[in-house]
């Protein structure tokens, strides 16, 4: 009961905490007032520190099992492991959104400490930008959809979490995901700023790029786990289901990985800053869209957040949002491009990242228009859903045309192209004629397969040829020069990544079989026997274990049943992984007579999506450790060492 | 000017082309969405996603099901193989996409439980 208090205070304090430091911070950027910009920042610290002791006593309160609070009672109980019980912090809507909130506040803080040291006005705007940001979070939490609301009389029990999240991925996928979709706030905060301070030096954009990076590997290591999750808890067979919640979570990381690729641009040769930024900012924009989409629940998914009264909260921010940063653009973004710089010709480095940027965006475009679809038909009466046929049909030649790029673009000078550009263009070109006679040898005859196939090898010949370069003329580039060989090494994580889809996509084959105990299936040449089953008791479910055995494996797919949530059945399917191929059982269902019903997939090469998303996130994560910091802004520059953050 | 047609010009292209893949992919793949008693009073030959609760009388025989679909007023027998979702039970709603059979019968090829409490339990009430 106490707990339930003390942790809406803490809330409440927030929220004034969190305003103070947005009103002061703007007026302290307007005013160009460093004093009154580190006091904003000041109570932003304190409005996350605020945030941090709801944390605390919510998860205080979920291991000491306080049912006095509904939260508690509605995401625990008694049997619950305790590892998922502390997980429940997360595991529902008011839960989530407090874990969103901490993580915007600890990373909000982290940046402003760290922008601190590089003084002026656009610490200030992102200070006003940010407190505004997590007060909303913060006011909605507190008023709408508050984890502290109180039962008048205390159960004994809880009602437990959903039995499909009581799993290891959901220790690991949700706080990862979560902090992702938090983390892109940081980024737009500054590129906001910065347009607000009509300034644009080089440390705003290191800085910027650094957090936008930060939220692209969050973000990134979220969708593998989540694709990781999916395809071993579901049962379906697939990583990837084009659902609505899927899709909000690709769109930003999309417009995220269109600006690291940009950014170069406006790095090398001054071009494409207002570009940038709007991305940056597209990329947040898309994080609260996704948000409203999802926990509103006006567009049909599969996993819907339980509806609640935050979705019209939602709508109002995410209009508050877009008129915000369209009203920034178009009024600060008329910086003249820098004539002094000469247009870059047709076939070079800059244009393969502007094609780069616009493929992505019209990949994201596809997916955005496939997740509002339902509710576009829904207003005009007939309300129409697309499944996965049309993301295929209208993603996979975008996707195609990228793969190609990623062959071409990375062989292409900043200046014009020569011989040399052509000489080493060999490579990717011998790889792709190669790979496509292998499969038609291979009697492969699948349009999208002969063309995924060759586009991947090409790229992969690509990357590999560069590095060959570099080994050979001067082995030390690859750590002077490691953001571009790190991207290589990204590269190459896509194009395993992309093996891995194509085959499992193309290549998936499945049966379903009853079999009585000793008999036998065989699926795309492995042979599976079923040797029997048996029931098996654990804390808080009962299990049905069928082995099956596979080689000198034994497999057991399992279906739990949870009795305290009214006989709720889990399905936990079997997977045998070779990196050939995976062979994933499910147990269908079981009959009277002893037999038993599987449903036998064989997907070739998944294991090498998650090996190639392990290599993307390495590759970038190694080629920007150790990067030069961002050079504090000299200019302007009134108040340092007496101020620290 | 001239910044406009550089940049502009292969803007335009490829957002043509998503606009062109967007139009004839959805065009081509997009189903209607309705309730069982939307499908009876404008029946479709084609595929279409049909929402419903499961009524009692389930029959299952392995991975073959058939069941009744209901919304409040009409309801439409079904007939689905494969694996069920796990909270698959009389009184759920569910999303069945398939085609409309002339004996009267929804042959679903995909079955999906639609349930508002995938990530959360029923709301406490006591």
């Amino acid at each position: 009961m106490i707990l339930g208090y003390f942790g809406a205070g803490a809330l409440l304090a927030g929220v004034v905490l969190g305003g103070f430091s947005a009103c002061l911070a703007f007026w302290a950027g307007w005013r160009d007032a460093p004093v009154l910009t580190q006091i904003a920042r000041r109570a932003f610290y304190a409005a996350a520190a605020m945030t941090l002791l709801a944390g605390v006593v919510l998860e205080v309160a979920l291991i000491t099992h306080d049912f006095s609070l509904v939260y508690v009672v509605e995401h625990t109980d008694l049997s619950t492991p305790m590892a998922l019980v502390a997980a429940g912090f997360y595991g529902g809507q008011e839960g989530s959104l407090l874990y969103w909130t901490l993580i915007l506040g600890l990373l909000g803080s982290a940046s402003l400490v760290t922008s601190a040291r590089l003084g002026g006005r656009v610490a200030a705007y992102a200070t006003g930008i940010l407190a505004s940001i997590l007060t909303f979070f913060l006011f909605v939490l507190a008023v709408v959809a508050s984890p502290f609301d109180l039962l008048t009389v205390t159960p004994p029990d809880g009602l437990g979490l959903n039995p499909v999240l009581r799993d290891g991925g959901m220790l690991i996928h949700p706080p990862v995901v979560l902090a992702g979709f938090a983390s892109f706030a940081v980024p737009f905060a500054f590129a906001c700023a910065s347009l607000l301070a009509r300034r644009a030096d080089a440390a705003w954009i290191t800085h910027t790029r650094r957090f936008a990076l930060l939220a692209w590997t969050l973000q990134s290591a979220g969708l593998l786990l989540g694709m990781w999750w999916a395809y071993h808890v579901l049962g379906w067979g697939g990583y990837w289901g084009w659902d609505p919640v899927e899709n909000v979570a690709l769109m930003p990381w999309l417009a995220t990985t269109a600006y690291l690729h940009s950014s170069q641009v406006q790095e090398r040769r001054g071009r494409l800053g207002t570009w940038n930024l709007g991305l940056v900012m597209v990329a947040f924009l898309l994080v609260v869209f996704g948000t409203f989409i999802v926990r509103s629940g006006i567009v049909p998914s599969v996993h819907t957040f339980a509806v609640s009264a935050i979705g019209p909260w939602f709508l109002g921010f995410l209009a508050a949002c877009i008129a915000f940063s369209a009203a920034l653009l178009a009024v600060r973004s008329g910086a003249k491009p820098d004539t002094s710089v000469r247009p870059a010709p047709l076939a070079s480095r800059e244009s393969a990242f502007v094609l780069q940027n616009l493929l992505l965006i019209g990949v994201a475009a596809v997916v955005f228009w496939g997740t509002v679809l339902p509710l576009v038909t829904g207003m005009l009466g007939g309300e129409r859903v697309v499944g996965a046929p049309y993301y295929e049909r209208a993603a996979g030649p975008l996707f195609a045309a990228l793969l190609a790029l990623l062959a071409v673009g990375p062989l292409l000078p900043w200046r014009h192209p020569n011989r040399s550009t052509v000489r080493a263009l060999r490579w990717p070109a011998a790889a792709a004629v190669l790979t496509f006679l292998a499969l038609l040898v291979a009697e492969v005859r699948s349009p999208a397969a002969l063309i995924a196939f060759p586009c991947a090898a090409a790229a992969a010949a690509t990357a590999l040829s560069e590095y060959g370069r570099a080994l050979v003329r001067k082995p030390q580039v690859l750590v002077r020069n490691r953001r571009r060989y790190g991207a290589y090494l990204a590269h190459l994580g896509l194009v395993v990544v992309v093996a891995g889809v194509a085959a499992s996509h193309f290549g998936q084959q499945e049966r379903d079989v009853t079999l009585q105990p000793g008999q036998s299936a065989t699926v795309a040449g492995y042979t599976l026997t079923y040797s029997g089953g048996w029931q098996r008791a654990l804390t808080d479910h009962v299990e049905y274990v069928a082995a099956v055995r596979f080689g000198d494996q034994t497999l057991e797919p399992s279906r739990a049943t949870y009795a305290t949530l009214g006989g709720q059945a889990l399905t936990h399917v079997a997977i045998s992984t070779t990196p050939v191929a995976d062979v994933y059982v499910v147990l269908a269902a079981t009959n009277d007579d002893g037999s038993a019903v599987f449903r036998i997939f064989v997907n070739p090469l998944v294991a090498w999506i998650w090996a190639g998303g392990v290599v993307i996130i390495l590759g970038v994560v190694l080629g920007n450790v150790g990067e030069a910091g961002p050079v504090p802004e000299l200019a302007r520059r009134r108040i340092t060492a007496t101020l620290p953050a | 000017m001239r910044t406009l047609l550089r940049w502009g010009l292969p803007g335009l292209v490829v957002a043509g082309c998503v606009g062109y893949l967007i139009v004839t992919a959805s065009g081509a793949s997009a189903e209607y969405y309705v309730t069982v008693s939307e499908l009876q009073s404008h029946p479709t030959t084609g595929d279409v996603r049909v929402a419903g609760v499961v009524q009692d009388g389930v029959e299952r025989s392995g991975l073959h099901v058939t069941f009744t679909e209901k919304d409040g007023t009409a309801s439409m027998p079904v007939d689905y193989t494969g694996t069920l979702p796990d909270i698959f039970k009389p009184g759920i709603t569910v999303v069945v996409e398939g085609t409309m059979g002339a004996d009267g019968v929804f042959h679903a090829r995909t079955l999906l439980a639609k349930c508002p409490s995938r990530f959360s339990t029923q709301p406490y009430t006591s």
